[in-house]
């Protein structure tokens, strides 16, 4: 039973995904007093990608057409360690944290491998930009991790999300403040949203992520995008699986089950309207300015990790 | 005396300068092999000893630890051997090809020794011997004016080392004879000996290793070598320090006070951010990886600081985790460091150069060297289900487990030191997509890369298995570490492998499993593929000159960490006085580490101006002379007077 359901959660994540793309661009629109287009039209893209042939540049090789895939199972992989809608998840016990920050660095070292095959230059634009960003990322997405791993005793993600669970929310410690405020920062720049990206840029020349997967088409550019569609919707649950867990299924009781999807999508809702809200008020930030932006970040995450010895 | 197999062993290396010299070594090296996993999986104990029938202390013991070394030293020479025995064919006639025949066996030999040496002249007799023929391998591949200054600072530096080794032998007096005694007078030596001892042994395998700032010889010793040599020099020769450091500081010295564990971590953190930084900036792909040894070094030191660390601060478990996680990380670099740099050399076979901006394309061209490679650089990043992430897992896991310890300090630095671990991976993960981006992917950069051929039959075999390896140990990682395990715990009395430790191997063959299915199941869905030239803006057409070059590609990265670097530029435009209108711009950027300059150039000067100054003491007048010995006479005598 309890198998059954981690597998509907990850179903669940990787199926979600671009609903939650589609409705932030459709809130975006109407923050831009757009009316924009339907929340589904990210499935009917899939749909359309997916019917059409791959292009294939002549000089590529097979990591050009390997590249998606690797992304794409990567992220799924990483989707089997969250937890959703009740404290555990399908890599239980062992769905340890650095596991999952070194899966995300697998998939971005192929979709990096994959835009410098396509021999134009502005793969190898978005590649060494996107070099810049996550190498400076990583330190900082880890070491907050670190922090709430060691709140909590544990290496897991799901042991951490129950061990919160456990936590009343007025005795939350500073160190989860630290943590949450460095992991969301980090998650921008991660998942290529504003400021660190523009996700709906169509200038090449300020491009990161979608740089790199200019040369891609048909069923190739489907599971790149739905990779990141899913990567983004992860990175979103494991902000509210390890801050905001209160809400998840104690028992596996439909009643129990039906309150929490209830709570996920209001929380959903919640961090969706604010990405939206923040990134239809915030400008690009220039290139130099984003190691700044990642500097605070790792300062957060470091004050967060020294918390957690002055605290014990 | 159990030590046939060891005798063997060696008289197979010294006969082998002759005949078939190939494959007598492959021979010799199986032997090796066989005789370390017999040591290291089943513990059991190989002795030589000649000190009875010479006047010279000399015995070779093969216990855990030895063997644990001598079977990284075996088993990544062999695929070195067997790509060398195309390669230096291909590459080398007459005599030079005679000379590396020759002193290959005897520098791996030299090795042999070196981890296997249990008395104090069997060890020095190994160690100086192993860095006399790796400069005389690296003579073999050319002379000139550079090149004679790289050995020239190799061998210095080198030499420097082994002064401080001897020095740490020599502190051991009277019982500096062999191990065992070294071992046992230790515990009842005062702690500034102890401290002595250790700092000495810290420095000298420390230059061996190439921690900063005592790498300087590695960017210029590695890169000038033949590369078999260069991957048996960075892939194997520096663990021979590791050996060295882990047999003084945990063997003889069995841990000491937190604050030698905080000196190794701080060399870690320093040599591992600053090697992957000065390697993004390279483009000549032999000094990159040269460079890269240093990183790989500073991760196996965060991983050796962490385990005195722990031993200090009695928590002896979590020590042999970290201590399995250097050790486990030495054999993984050992494994992929080698791969690339006989990738390298099957580059230079190909295209003729190992400069990155030449190259381009090599993929579609060598599909197994290129697919080896990949796996290396996928190896050498840390991503999971290769072999580096094991270790650098094992690694965060004991830093993790600092938190909870009682002393404070180490409950901060530990943790924080995991934010260094994942920035130097970050960084090396953003070297290595430029490396296979700009080396195998994309089109050709210049004639020679765009026609380069595949590499001979023996070549691909030593790179495959040197893959296959890689791969094996990240899916199945109990391979090693179970025995592993066993290792520690004779350093380290009392201490199990943490449950921790045996988590990863039981959960990373299912993650390659299922990844492996989904993988394939996508790859088989039915998708049209149509082959149509890359957009190019409406233009023509798109020309190599258009991609990104190494050099562009680093180019954020190099302006962020500009401090690192420090870059002498300098811009002529001629005619002078016309900025906009300029007939020809010179651009030129020169890098030199900053140590070079802060560091070792002061020292060097003073050094040359106290010659200078005594200079002028040789006249050439034999009167002079004659002053000279007169006055040195009177002062004996009036010393010996008041004395």
């Amino acid at each position: 039973m309890t198998l059954a359901m981690n597998v509907v959660q990850v179903l669940l994540l990787i199926l979600m995904a671009p609903l939650v793309r589609g409705v932030i661009a459709r809130l975006k629109a109407r923050i831009q007093n757009r009316r924009g287009a339907s929340v589904w039209r990210p499935y009917s893209d899939l749909l359309k990608l997916f019917r059409k042939e791959d292009l294939v540049p002549p000089s590529a090789s097979f990591v050009f057409r390997l590249a998606p895939i690797v992304v794409f199972t990567a992220t799924l992989v990483v989707a089997a360690f969250v937890p959703l809608l009740h404290g555990s998840a399908l890599l239980n016990a062992t769905g340890d944290f650095v596991l999952l920050v070194y899966l995300l660095a697998l998939g971005r070292f192929f979709l990096m491998l994959g835009a410098m095959d396509g021999g134009s230059s502005f793969g190898g634009m978005g590649a060494s930009r996107e070099a810049l960003v996550s190498t400076l990322a990583e330190a900082p997405f880890l070491l907050a991790l670190t922090s709430v791993a060691i709140a909590a005793h544990t290496s897991s993600i799901a042991e951490m999300v129950r061990w919160t669970m456990g936590q009343n929310f007025f005795q939350f410690s500073a160190v989860h403040a630290l943590a949450f405020v460095a992991i969301a920062l980090v998650a921008i720049a991660e998942t290529g949203r504003m400021p660190v990206d523009n996700p709906t840029t169509h200038l090449e020349l300020t491009m990161i992520h979608e740089a790199m997967v200019l040369e891609y088409s048909g069923p190739s550019l489907a599971l790149m995008e739905w990779a990141s569609a899913i990567k983004l919707t992860v990175v979103m649950a494991l902000l509210i699986a390890l801050f905001a867990p209160w809400g998840m299924a104690g028992s596996l009781s439909p009643l129990a089950i039906a309150i929490a999807s209830l709570v996920l999508l209001l929380k959903m809702t919640a961090l969706v309207a604010a990405l939206a809200l923040v990134e239809s008020s915030v400008a690009k930030l220039r290139m130099y300015l984003v190691p700044d932006f990642l500097g605070v970040a790792s300062a957060l995450a470091i004050l967060a990790v020294v918390f957690t010895a002055l605290m014990r | 005396m159990l030590s046939v197999p060891v005798l063997t062993l060696i008289s197979c290396r010294w006969a082998k300068a002759r005949a078939l010299p190939a494959v007598l070594l492959m021979g010799s090296l199986a032997v090796g092999i066989a005789v370390a996993a017999a040591a290291f999986y089943g513990g059991q104990k190989f002795v030589i000893d000649v000190s009875q029938v010479a006047s010279f202390s000399f015995a070779l013991s093969v216990d855990r630890l030895s063997a644990f070394f001598l079977l990284l030293i075996c088993s990544v020479s062999l695929p070195v051997i067997v790509f060398s025995s195309s390669y230096i064919p291909r590459h080398y006639s007459g005599a030079r090809r005679h000379w590396l025949w020759a002193l290959l066996p005897l520098f791996l030999m030299s090795m042999v020794v070196v981890v296997t040496a249990s008395t104090l002249f069997a060890f020095l007799f190994g160690w100086e011997l192993m860095t006399l023929f790796s400069a005389g391998l690296i003579l073999i591949d050319g002379d000139s004016e550079e090149r004679r200054h790289s050995i020239f600072v190799y061998l210095l530096m080198m030499h420097a080392g082994a002064a401080a080794v001897i020095g740490a032998f020599l502190l051991f007096l009277p019982h500096a004879g062999n191990f065992a005694e070294m071992r046992a007078s230790a515990t009842s030596m005062p702690p500034t000996l102890r401290t002595a001892v250790f700092l000495l042994a810290f420095v000298g395998f420390g230059t061996k290793a190439g921690i900063v700032p005592l790498h300087l010889w590695l960017p210029r010793a590695h890169p000038i070598a033949p590369s078999p040599v260069s991957a048996l020099m960075s892939g194997v020769m520096l663990k021979t320090a590791i050996y060295g450091f882990v047999r003084f500081a945990f063997d003889f010295l069995g841990g000491g006070p937190s604050w030698w564990g905080y000196l190794v971590l701080l060399t870690g953190c320093v040599s591992g951010l600053l090697g992957v930084l000065y390697a993004i900036a390279e483009h000549d792909l032999k000094r990159l990886l040269a460079y890269h040894s240093v990183e790989n070094i500073g991760i196996i030191y965060l991983g050796l600081g962490a385990a005195l660390v722990f031993a200090a601060n009695h928590s002896p478990v979590w020590a042999a985790l970290a201590l399995a996680a250097a050790l486990l990380h030495c054999l993984n670099h050992a494994i992929f460091k080698s791969l690339l740099f006989l990738g390298a050399g099957a580059i230079s076979d190909a295209a003729h150069t190992v400069d990155l901006e030449e190259l381009g394309g090599l993929l579609k061209r060598m599909p197994l060297t290129g697919t080896a490679f990949l796996i290396a650089c996928c190896s050498i990043v840390g991503l999971p289900l290769f072999n580096g992430f094991v270790s650098e897992w094992l690694t965060f896991r004991s830093f993790l487990a600092g938190s909870e310890m009682s002393n404070f300090s180490a409950a901060i630095i530990l943790p924080l030191a995991a934010g260094v671990l994942a920035l130097i991976g970050g960084l090396a993960a953003a070297c290595f997509a430029k490396v296979y981006g700009v080396a195998f992917l994309g089109r050709p950069r210049s004639r020679e890369a765009a026609i380069a051929n595949e590499v001979p039959l023996p070549m691909q075999a030593g790179m495959g298995a040197l893959a296959a390896a890689c791969v094996a140990i990240g899916v199945f990682p109990g391979l090693v570490l179970r025995s592993l395990g066993k290792l520690t715990a004779e350093l380290l009395p009392g201490a199990e492998l943490p449950q921790a430790a045996t988590s990863l191997s039981g959960i990373l063959p299912w993650i390659a499993l299922s990844a492996l299915v989904l993988v394939a199941s996508i790859a088989a869905l039915k998708r049209t593929k149509r082959l149509t030239a890359t957009w190019a803006c409406g233009l023509p057409g798109l020309n190599e000159r258009m991609q990104y070059t190494s050099t562009a590609f680093s180019k954020p990265l190099r302006k962020v960490f500009s401090q690192v670097y420090k870059a002498d530029r300098t811009v002529e435009v001629v005619p002078d006085g016309t900025p906009y209108f300029p007939v020809s711009i010179s651009y030129r950027s020169v890098r030199t580490t900053s140590f070079e300059k802060s560091l070792y150039r002061p020292g060097v000067d003073a050094i040359v101006a106290a010659a200078n100054r005594l200079r002028q003491l040789q006249t050439g007048n034999i009167q002079i002379y004659l002053l000279y010995i007169f006055a040195a006479l009177i002062a004996l005598l009036v010393f010996m007077r008041f004395v």
